[in-house]
């Protein structure tokens, strides 16, 4: 019996509407993740990869075809209900980390469980802010807790925006560039701990990068030319 | 009202938003302060009518050669239950000059004051501010204080007082000399200006015997509402075969004064809410800006789990805690506008009382706060903000996630 998936996307379609027509980003997608998988989605910039995360994020909707979660079929799914799913079960780590600029390092990373706690968060705060430091401290921003993004480096940003995704302990982790915005030492060992972590807590991990040297630490390599998966290859 | 953090860092490093918040506390102290002056007035001004007038006074329509009818009148009334005490009185037109007897030799002196001379049997008056037992000795009598102050005469002085007594073609003046007790002071500026207590028997005799008394104080236990006490001395007057007396509360006796200022207290209300929903209309516009900076934080919350419901809580929470600083800080601004009305009063006027008594009745501006008020002040600001807070909410909720992120 083969192993369960935990992301499964098919046949996925999606464009966008341009002047009087529209532009086709995403031209039949499917692609399959296992718990724990480490895989490199490659393409040149403009290839679909970002909108790709967006549809399995359940960020957005395709046009056509299905997004499955842990064997559930999400793709209609209401906006609250997608909502639920992206608070405990996905995490996102984007290239230029979106963290909240009013708030602190730690307050960042306690944002989705804030968000996922609802009104139980009064009760749990004490915990949620025990766990939220812990992750701090695996990324090693221990002494930057009550630090602001714009008092951080892009590298310490990028390290927040790692611990926030991780701080709900997802089942699936969804990466858009997570080195883009870094110079090259940097961007290494933000990938380093990304991989680290990810594989540490056996979260799926979906990373989209166009740089060969970052899929280079991925278990498999998927490759997004013009809206389409051209290839798919082992991880090295 | 998890995300109540985020919306309180909004709120404190924000410019504009604090700025909204100042705008509903300048509403909420404006019309904190107008209330509480408003009912200030009208407890004050129960308080020196009631103190004066009792709670119901009985007034025989025909005044004339009533010394039986006292009689009857006190019978009946005594017997109404739930009354504490009934006392009649006399009540008579009279004239005095300013500077005391001399002044009526004089009848082209402009200095000339009318007055009510309100004669009491002093053994039994309950209005405690009129001090009825200065008047131990016949022919003793007590100025209020404002007359006396305007007449400056004081106890020990005469005062020689001019009226009438008959009427019609029997008209006829009468004057006497009347030795200043003392004076008193119901705090009601017209009150203690306009009256003076005479013994009701001097005033009687003074009258050539012919009114022993021009109506009948009632005061009621503390547990009967004058409008109940009225009614139970219609239907005693009734029972006991009396016509024609004419029975009123003392919110009655107020008539058209209290009618004026409930009527003022009204408009002003809408007047100042109206200050309140302008205040609401800019943070409606403080926070459709806000949704507009903030599409970013808008999109990042989307990816982070809040559905369209969170996010429209969000900024309903976040116009809560500009309401509710901003009315925490207008009741601050109101308590303390109230405290200090008189250095408020002197420096809109330059220095100058802008509510003098002759003006306002009171020689200080009465303050009362009224809890009933201020919750219902409170609780119409909250709504108000609540209110206004729905289309901003709504804009952020129907947000895009993807479109939103794009716009750091």
């Amino acid at each position: 019996m083969s192993e369960p998936l935990i992301l499964e996307a098919r046949d996925l379609h999606k464009s966008y509407r341009m002047g009087a027509g529209r532009l086709p980003v995403l031209r039949g997608v499917s692609l399959q993740l296992r718990p724990g998988e480490v895989v490199a989605l490659m393409g040149a910039s403009g290839s679909g990869k970002s909108t790709l995360l967006h549809l399995l994020g359940l960020l957005d909707r395709p046009d056509q075809g299905r997004v499955l979660l842990d064997g559930a079929d999400v793709t209609e799914l209401g906006q609250s209900a997608a909502a639920r799913l992206r608070a405990g079960a996905i995490g996102f780590v984007f290239q230029q980390f979106h963290l909240l600029a009013d708030l602190n390092a730690l307050q960042n990373v306690l944002m989705p469980r804030r968000i996922a706690c609802g009104w139980s968060w009064w009760r749990r705060a004490g915990r949620e802010r025990e766990r939220a430091r812990a992750i701090l401290e695996a990324v090693g921003l221990a002494g930057r807790l009550r630090h602001r993004p714009a008092q951080l480096s892009g590298g310490e940003q990028q390290r927040v925006a790692i611990a926030r995704a991780l701080v709900s302990a997802p089942a699936l982790l969804l990466a858009d560039e997570p080195t883009g915005n870094l110079d090259s030492a940097t961007g290494a060992d933000i990938l380093a701990l990304l991989l680290r972590l990810a594989r540490q807590r056996q979260a799926a991990l979906l990373l989209a990068t166009h740089d060969a040297h970052v899929a280079a630490h991925s278990d498999r390599v998927l490759q997004l030319v013009d809206g389409t998966i051209v290839g798919a290859a082992p991880g090295p | 009202m998890s995300l109540l953090h985020l919306a309180w860092t909004y709120f404190r490093r924000r410019a504009l938003l604090t700025l909204s918040a100042l705008g509903i506390a300048l509403g909420v102290a404006l019309v904190f302060t107008t209330l509480a002056v408003v009912n200030g007035f009208l407890s004050e001004l129960e308080r020196t009518l009631r103190e004066f007038s009792g709670d119901v006074v009985v007034r025989p329509l025909e005044i004339g050669p009533l010394a039986a009818g006292r009689a009857e009148y006190m019978r009946a009334l005594e017997a109404v239950d739930g009354l504490e005490s009934a006392t009649p009185r006399l009540n008579w037109f009279g004239l005095v000059g300013r500077r005391g007897a001399r002044a009526l030799s004089d009848p082209r002196s402009a200095d000339l004051n009318g007055l009510l001379l309100v004669g009491v049997e002093p053994e039994r008056e309950r209005a405690a501010a009129l001090h009825a037992e200065l008047l131990a000795q016949p022919g003793s009598l007590i100025l209020g204080d404002e007359l006396a102050q305007r007449l400056g005469v004081a106890a020990g002085d005469a005062l020689e007082v001019l009226s009438y007594r008959g009427s019609g073609r029997d008209l006829a003046p009468v004057r006497a000399t009347f030795q200043v007790a003392g004076s008193f002071r119901t705090g009601q500026y017209e009150q203690d200006l306009d009256r003076a207590i005479v013994r009701r028997e001097d005033l009687e005799r003074f009258l050539g015997g012919r009114v022993p008394f021009t109506e009948i104080v009632l005061r009621g236990a503390r547990d009967i509402a004058p409008e109940q006490l009225a009614a139970r001395a219609r239907m005693a007057l009734a029972e006991a075969g009396i016509r024609g007396a004419d029975v009123r509360t003392w919110r009655a006796q107020g008539g058209n004064l209290l009618a004026a200022v409930e009527n003022q207290r009204g408009t002003l209300s809408v007047v100042f809410f109206a200050i309140v929903a302008v205040a609401a209309f800019q943070l409606l516009a403080t926070l459709t800006l806000t949704v507009t900076e903030k599409r970013h934080d808008i999109g990042v919350l989307g990816a982070l789990g809040a559905g369209p419901a969170r996010v429209a809580g969000f900024f309903m929470v976040l116009c809560l805690v500009i309401g509710a600083a901003g009315t925490a800080l207008g009741l601050a601004l109101g308590l303390w506008l109230c405290r200090n009305l008189h250095v408020v009063e002197l420096w809109i006027g330059g220095g100058e009382r802008i509510f003098t008594p002759e003006l306002y009745q009171f020689p200080e501006i009465p303050i009362a706060v009224d809890p009933g008020s201020v919750s219902v002040l409170v609780g119409a600001t909250l709504a108000a903000a609540l209110l206004f807070s729905c289309i901003p909410a709504w804009l952020a909720a129907r947000l895009p996630i993807v479109r939103a992120l794009h716009h750091a």
